[in-house]
């Protein structure tokens, strides 16, 4: 609460009067609230799509509240139309960082997600930072891994690297997946450490991570999950990453795995067997 | 099912009275559906997060592939996929799907669960076996069809170009999906070349090519067309919708009835679910055979082409339908009629996101056979839980020839682009001799790290790949990037474009995109002379074909070297160091006996807020703000060339006075204020500061001061001609 009235205060700084909202072609701050009021997460994202360009200074003040809304979609399209207004994004933006030191989870969470939608550079810092507090819900932490991984700077590597390590495998899953995504990026062997995770959604998204940067060396650990692991998700990225990595070594490997009792690993290793050299 | 499902027995009897009966206890009549032994029809959970027409990656658990046989109201329904598969397929989605030729197999697109991706599945009909094709894990693999030679064409948001990030859609803020090929054992993944924007809904063509909706946006263009590409995704060409031809803004899930004609949804680009108008176009001129069916593939183009509305009373834009009006999904053509008969998905009320969201409902599609002559509907199936859609006869059909263009393996990997006579087009008409050369750029979008917008102007992103000069029979070539979409301009010899082509086009490593013209007539056969084109004989221009993505930049604004405009890099020092000491924001100023700044103000007229704008060409950040209205922050020299963003000074209704103006403008150089004022310098084939574009006299010499280098002119006119952007790769924050 205590952070909506800050910015609604924002909002209110950058008014002169309060008015009515321009009708515009189509979007008003009007039906905006008509869209908040009804609950729909639709609805609210077409009216504020709507606004795209409307100069609305009532719109300022509803789409601002919206970036604290429980939704992730609405949260993502209040920034999106806050980006469309540099100087109102700038100045939110500040403030977010801020509240990635001190916010509670949620506030933690809604400034992680407007941070790395409107890609705040500056911000790269404090979502580090804010990736070691313990107070953190996996949610929050999920945001900041998110929103690092929507700015895709190898800055960020150092938070991705600090959720790899978490205990929940949630956010170990999620900062391995987008890690391979990242500009520019170069160096996989933090993600290459997590093939031996204890949680098999993270092995996987590591084992898709080999595959997508060809990690040779890599190949005997995948060998080993293609044919081992329990998971059948797991034993098929690594099937996939043998495929482009295309290893003979891994031929044996492959040949049981196209045999696999899952149809998800049987199609994906046959088809790996022909790219390996 | 029972609770859920509308078997509408009458159904069965109202199509009897539509065809003359169906293949329903057996009917000696004839009827659409008397040789259609059974449907295949995909259900999908009931939603509305996809009210964009490139959406995706919605995902609800519980969808299926269904039989229904006999394909009437009270026939069998039977699940095909994918109960039996596993128990990783307990929570699956399925956007998409395509029956083989020989109708034993089926290809789909399934999501297992909501942390995982879209990725490609083939069903074996004769005993329910699924296999998982091998695709990147963690990228999504959507929209898939058979092609011949036992292939599979799809749309994916991997990214055929190795460490690049794939292109993003400025207004769904989604990953944009290219086409791409694979084997049907899963062997040899390609990927095509990219555009701008999103591709989605193949469909294969009786002539062997693939008809698709590509998204086109670039500056003022911003709408869904039609598109053909060969079966190994070579020479996409347009197919219906630019010019004027469209009946909407959007043309999609193009499905053929008969060769040069097919059925389409016509709608706007958001908020209708996918869904819309039927449309019979018609590619070519009409011709009807004796059994009174129509083809339409005689002098095909775009030039030729029509539509029929075979649905006149659904909007075709994304206002609200009538009640019993609703929207269409999709449609499969039954016969070749002048007015066909024709599967599709339907479903009432407004069939728009924002009002079904705000009443808390969804659309409800189900399976109706529609007789386009009286456009009446007859239910076929309608599980009200589920989207009833892409009901398909499951019958085999006749797999056309693969399409493809010659590899040239000389080009090492790049496009070539070209014309044999680049004055030949429909759109413009050249001046003879008017043309040096033909400028190629590259575009992109905010996915290498820019903010949402590169300017004010809402144009992508640009770098320039250079000029290839027109020869003496009017014919240029050029290698550039595969794989990347370029943007073309013809131009003079004072390096201002003179024509833009208005969209994005590409081609795939070692693929020629050599044209007849600039959009010449498709219909009509380009003359040249004995022998080759003079540009062949000289030899194509090197476009940055095969440098890196990340190499396609260059802080030397030479005219030679020079690609990004950072408006701050390239033009700001031009402007402090040979402008500022007249413009420099003083409203009061005189120079040449009237004021040097001209000033404007905006207001709106509702609050009487207002703000006053003083040209002013010094490097400072600005704010501009009405009545507390932030509407947005460059720096001042950019908005005083390039203006604020003047759709929202339109929505917003508010008014200009004074001494309004824009001082350059996107993709226009020569009619620029700013450029017509300077009168650039001759830039082609040598630069010379003797020869001027216009018949005046230059600034420089009018007001004193020391005149541009012809360089820096040229870094003005390509802010121009790329758009007025103020971002570019030499300034993108994402490396700064």
């Amino acid at each position: 609460m205590t952070n909506m009235t800050k910015l609604a205060a924002v909002a209110a700084l950058v008014l002169c009067s309060a008015t009515p909202a321009f009708a515009g072609h189509g979007g008003s701050s009007a039906l905006i609230n008509q869209a908040v009021a009804s609950g729909s997460t639709d609805a609210i994202i077409a009216e504020v799509e709507k606004t795209e360009s409307l100069i609305c200074e009532d719109c300022m003040t509803t789409v601002t509240s919206l970036v604290h809304d429980n939704r992730y979609a609405v949260r993502e399209v209040a920034a999106w139309w806050i980006a469309k207004r540099p100087g109102l994004m700038n100045t939110m933006a500040t403030q977010f960082v801020g509240d990635l030191a001190n916010g509670d989870a949620n506030t933690t969470r809604d400034a992680a997600d407007f941070l790395g939608a409107v890609r705040y550079y500056n911000a790269l810092p404090a979502l580090q930072t804010a990736m070691t507090r313990s107070s953190l819900t996996v949610e929050a932490k999920l945001s900041i891994v998110h929103a690092v991984g929507y700015m895709a700077h190898v800055k960020g590597n150092p938070t991705l690297q600090i959720a790899m390590g978490d205990a929940s495998p949630q956010v170990r899953a999620a900062a391995v997946k987008v890690y391979r995504d990242v500009l520019n990026q170069t160096d996989m062997s933090p993600v290459q450490a997590r093939l031996g995770d204890t949680d098999a959604s993270v092995r996987a998204e590591a084992a898709a991570g080999m595959g997508a940067f060809a990690v040779r060396s890599a190949v005997p650990v995948l060998i080993q999950l293609v044919t081992q692991d329990k998971d059948s998700t797991v034993r098929r990225n690594a099937a996939w990453a043998l495929g482009k990595i295309g290893d003979g070594s891994a031929r044996a490997a492959l040949v049981t795995a196209s045999g696999d009792s899952s149809p998800l690993v049987r199609g994906v290793a046959k088809a790996a067997i022909s790219s390996l050299r | 099912m029972k609770n859920t499902l509308d078997k509408l027995a009458f159904g069965a009897a109202m199509m009897a009275a539509v065809g003359g009966g169906v293949a329903c206890g057996g009917s000696t009549s004839s009827g659409p559906l008397d040789n259609v032994d059974a449907l295949v029809i995909l259900q999908r959970p009931k939603r509305n997060d996809s009210g964009d027409i490139f959406q995706y990656t919605s995902y609800i658990a519980g969808a299926r592939i269904v039989k229904l046989e006999p394909p009437t109201a009270d026939g069998v329904l039977t699940t095909l996929c994918c109960d039996k598969a596993g128990a990783e397929f307990a929570n699956i989605d399925i956007s998409n799907y395509d029956l083989s030729f020989d109708a034993k197999q089926i290809v789909f697109s399934g999501k297992l669960s909501a942390t995982t991706n879209y990725g490609l599945f083939i069903l074996t009909l004769a005993d329910g076996s699924v296999t998982q094709l091998p695709t990147d894990p963690d990228k999504d693999y959507v929209a898939p069809i058979f092609l011949p030679d036992n292939k599979i064409m799809f749309t994916t948001n991997e990214v055929v170009e190795p460490g690049a990030p794939q292109h993003e859609d400025e207004y769904e803020r989604g990953t944009t999906t290219q086409m791409g090929i694979i084997n049907t054992d899963g062997t040899a993944e390609q990927l095509g070349p990219r555009n701008l924007s999103h591709r989605t809904a193949p469909s294969l063509a009786s002539d062997g090519r693939v008809i698709f909706t590509q998204w086109d946006h670039l500056g003022e263009e911003n709408a869904g067309h039609l598109m053909f590409m060969n079966t190994d995704m070579s020479e996409s060409r347009e197919a219906f919708g630019k010019e004027g031809t469209a009946a909407s803004n959007s043309t999609l899930k193009a499905v053929e009835i008969a060769p040069g004609r097919f059925v389409g949804i016509g709608t706007a680009r958001n908020r209708t679910i996918n869904a819309g108008a039927l449309l019979d176009i018609r590619l070519g001129y009409p011709t009807t055979d004796g059994n009174g069916n129509v083809r339409a593939d005689t002098s095909m183009s775009e030039a030729h082409a029509s539509y029929h509305l075979l649905s006149p009373d659904v909007p075709l834009d994304n206002s609200p339908s009538a009640n019993t009006v609703g929207r269409y999904y999709d449609a499969f053509a039954l016969d070749q009629k002048d007015y066909p008969q024709l599967l599709v998905s339907w479903a009432d009320g407004p069939v728009e996101s924002s009002a079904l969201a705000a009443a808390g409902t969804s659309a409800d599609f189900g399976i109706y056979l529609y007789d386009s002559k009286s456009q009446e509907r007859h239910p076929i199936l309608d599980d009200h839980t589920m989207w009833d859609i892409y009901a398909r006869p499951l019958q085999p059909r006749t797999a056309p020839s693969t399409t493809s263009s010659q590899s040239d393996g000389t080009l090492s990997g790049e496009t070539l682009f070209g014309a044999m006579n680049v004055y030949t087009s429909t759109l413009h008409t050249f001046a003879p001799g008017s043309i040096y050369g033909v400028r190629l750029m590259e575009g992109f979008s905010s996915e290498e790290g820019f903010p949402r917008d590169f300017g004010t102007t809402e144009f992508e992103g640009h770098a320039n790949l250079g000029v290839a000069p027109v020869q003496s029979d009017g014919s240029w070539l050029a290698k550039a990037p595969a794989n990347v979409p370029i943007h073309m301009q013809t131009v003079d010899v004072y390096g201002m474009s003179l024509f833009n082509e208005p969209v994005w086009v590409s081609g795939r490593a070692n693929e020629s995109r050599v044209c007849g013209g600039c959009h010449e007539d498709r219909a009509v056969s380009t003359i040249i002379n004995p022998g080759i084109t003079v540009a062949q004989s000289v030899g194509p221009i090197e476009a940055y074909g095969n440098t890196p993505r990340a190499m396609r930049q260059s802080n030397d604004f030479s005219q030679a070297k020079i690609m990004g405009i950072p408006w701050d890099k390239a033009l700001q020092p031009v402007f402090d160091a040979k402008c500022i000491s007249c413009h420099n924001g003083d409203a009061n100023l005189m120079a040449g006996g009237k004021l040097a700044n001209p000033t404007y103000t905006i207001s709106d007229p509702t609050t009487g807020a207002n703000v006053t704008w003083t040209f002013d060409l010094r490097g400072q950040a600005v704010t501009l703000n009405v009545g507390g209205t932030m509407l947005e922050t460059f720096t001042a020299s950019y908005f005083t060339m390039a203006g604020p963003d003047m759709e929202a000074i339109e929505k917003g209704n508010l008014m200009i006075s004074g001494d309004f103006h824009v001082y350059i403008n996107p993709e226009d150089a020569r009619d620029s204020l700013a450029l017509t004022e300077l009168n650039p310098p001759q830039q082609f084939p040598t630069q010379d500061p003797t020869k001027r574009a216009f018949n005046t006299a230059t600034h420089a010499a009018t007001y004193g001061f020391t005149d541009m280098t012809p360089d820096e002119y040229y870094a003005l006119i390509l802010a121009a001609d790329m758009g007025a952007n103020f971002y570019a790769r030499e300034n993108n924050p994402h490396v700064q």
